[in-house]
């Protein structure tokens, strides 16, 4: 080989090497969901809002409202993305189980009407023009101005910390080890970036989601563990398709039902059963 | 012993010569699935050995896996019915000879067969409803598929109409049938007989194309065990899992292939 095919094939060796050592010491690539507010948060252009104030419709029992569709077919149908425990995930007989399906469970009843679940994925949830395929998203989906302009939503049925968690082989103990530059990268929902983790990946070891999102990976085994506080919280509402057949009777009502299971406590007491005694339906003054 | 038998050996000969060829095709089967009993003994005793397979993730799991096949078995079996009745149609299209009939039929098989199934089935659930149409997922899965069977046994069909011997056509028309009559009581029929192992394949093709309708929410094969596999962390299980069962069903349906094609081969002398 000429000295010169030896020199570049060196250089890019030396180039790659550097580039790994990189990648491995400085932690500064965030994994976290598409779509979720985890991303903006990194970016730095978070942008969470609180839901639009919902007035009396009105119309009252308008066959074209949503409401009275509903009410007609005797069903509601909720999308749901079982793969985000203890929110929402499968068991093996087909069922979904978790504190968003026991939510919808209970404002079906309280609706009057029985319930389907559709499955589609998180994102088209998030985007809206859901095309009719399902009612309501009760998805723990936080409130965004982006958001805002494709869904309608109610008023918040809880509210989650953002939890940064780091690979336990990366020593790092405090956030103040973070440095101040963080990019982020992106997998299709927020549990793939733990399952990458405990897959062997080292392209980032840390990761922005929910705390709850995050006790549950660790709980099922991830090999990470919860970095430091809170770095934010976020209001998470149910939605509905702005784009769908009219809806204000059933926004109303919705909010109206959520209203009482804040005040009745049926939604502490959910928090309570499935976040580990946390309350977390109360605002996120903290 | 003696005497008579100066009668030819010849039928015993043949006996012996045809229990020779028996006995080696029974040798040779005995091999065959020796060696695919060995290699996949060995593969799966393999798995076993890393251990790392979660043998309790299989028995609880499985079960709501095994549950899409028969989703995908629907979606596939519906699919290539009307795949084929498209195919019948497009085929006797392409092959009129009105311009605008055949011009029609070759652009429908030139843009579906140009374009991704993937792409497609993401088209029908996605794009139509920007138009006011709704389709649900199922059913649009159905249609994709069923579309882009069609145009590719279009093909098919065009060349099993073409292999039909000429001198049966002009027999038939030299009888005074006409043209209608002699394509459905004389060309198709042996044009089906002819494609029969084509449309047997397709089917079986399409059985594992129906994977890609998972993108569009329908809860079958590869959705369940996508969705099981990143919900417990046991991505290999669930997809071996999965794999398995189309393999399963795959071996199953090409074996039903081969009988029919020996039941329809018997009317050949």
């Amino acid at each position: 080989m000429s000295t010169k095919r030896r020199g570049a094939a060196l250089l890019a060796g030396l180039l790659f090497l550097a580039a790994c050592q990189q990648a491995a010491n400085i932690p500064n690539v965030v994994c976290a969901g598409e779509a979720t507010t985890y991303v903006d948060w990194v970016q730095g252009d978070l942008a969470i809002a609180e839901p639009d104030a919902i007035e009396q419709p009105a119309t009252t029992d308008d066959p074209a409202d949503m409401l009275a569709i509903i009410r007609d077919r005797g069903e509601i149908v909720v999308s749901t993305d079982p793969n985000y425990a203890p929110q929402s995930f499968l068991n093996p007989d087909g069922s979904y189980e978790g504190f968003d399906i026991d939510v919808a469970n209970e404002i079906a009843e309280r609706l009057g009407v029985g319930i389907r679940f559709e499955t589609p994925e998180w994102d088209a949830i998030t985007a809206g023009s859901w095309s009719e395929r399902w009612d309501i998203s009760v998805g723990s989906m936080t409130v965004t101005d982006d958001r805002k302009g494709v869904l309608a939503f109610t008023r918040p049925y809880y509210y989650t910390p953002a939890q940064m968690a780091v690979a336990t082989s990366a020593n790092i103990d405090s956030l103040d080890q973070l440095p101040d530059e963080l990019t982020v990268t992106t997998l299709p929902t927020d549990a793939e970036c733990a399952q990458a983790i405990q897959a062997g990946r080292t392209e980032f070891v840390l990761w922005l989601s929910s705390s709850t999102t995050v006790a549950g990976a660790i709980a099922a085994g991830a090999p990470m563990e919860p970095l430091g506080d809170p770095v934010f919280a976020e209001p998470l509402s149910v939605a509905i398709d702005k784009s769908g057949p009219p809806h204000a009777e059933l926004l109303f009502e919705i909010d109206r039902i959520i209203g009482e299971m804040h005040e009745d406590g049926t939604l502490t007491a959910l928090s309570e059963q499935w976040f580990d005694g946390l309350d977390l339906t109360q605002t996120a003054s903290q | 012993m003696t005497v008579s038998a100066q009668a030819p050996r010849l039928p015993s000969l043949i006996e012996q010569i045809e229990g020779a060829q028996d006995r080696a095709r029974t040798v040779f089967r005995l091999k065959f699935a020796g060696t695919w009993a060995l290699l996949l003994g060995l593969l799966i005793f393999g798995l076993w050995a890393t251990g790392n397979i979660d043998t309790t993730f299989i028995e609880l799991w499985g079960p709501f896996i095994l549950l899409g096949a028969p989703i995908t078995i629907l979606l596939s079996v519906v699919s290539i019915f009307f795949a084929t009745l498209l195919a019948i149609v497009g085929a006797i299209a392409r092959l009129s000879r009105n311009a605008y009939i055949s011009g029609v039929a070759s652009l429908y098989v030139s843009l579906v067969r140009g374009t991704p199934l993937l792409v497609q089935i993401a088209f029908i659930y996605f794009a139509l409803p920007q138009f006011g149409i709704f389709i649900d997922s199922i059913p649009s899965g159905i249609i994709a598929l069923s579309f882009n069977y069609g145009a590719y046994m279009t093909e098919v069909f065009r060349a099993g109409i073409q292999a039909v011997p000429r001198g049966q056509r002009e027999a038939a028309a030299s009888l005074g049938m006409p043209e209608r009559l002699i394509m459905r009581r004389i060309v198709l029929p042996q044009a089906f007989r002819i494609v029969i192992p084509a449309i047997g394949n397709d089917f079986v093709a399409m059985v594992k194309d129906s994977a890609l309708v998972s993108v569009i929410s329908v809860q079958e094969l590869l959705w369940r065990a996508r969705q099981v596999g990143t919900q417990e962390f046991r991505n290999f299980e669930a997809l071996l899992i999965a794999a398995a069962i189309y393999w399963i069903m795959t071996v199953v349906f090409s074996f039903g292939q081969e009988r029919l094609e020996k039941r329809m081969a018997r009317g050949d002398r």
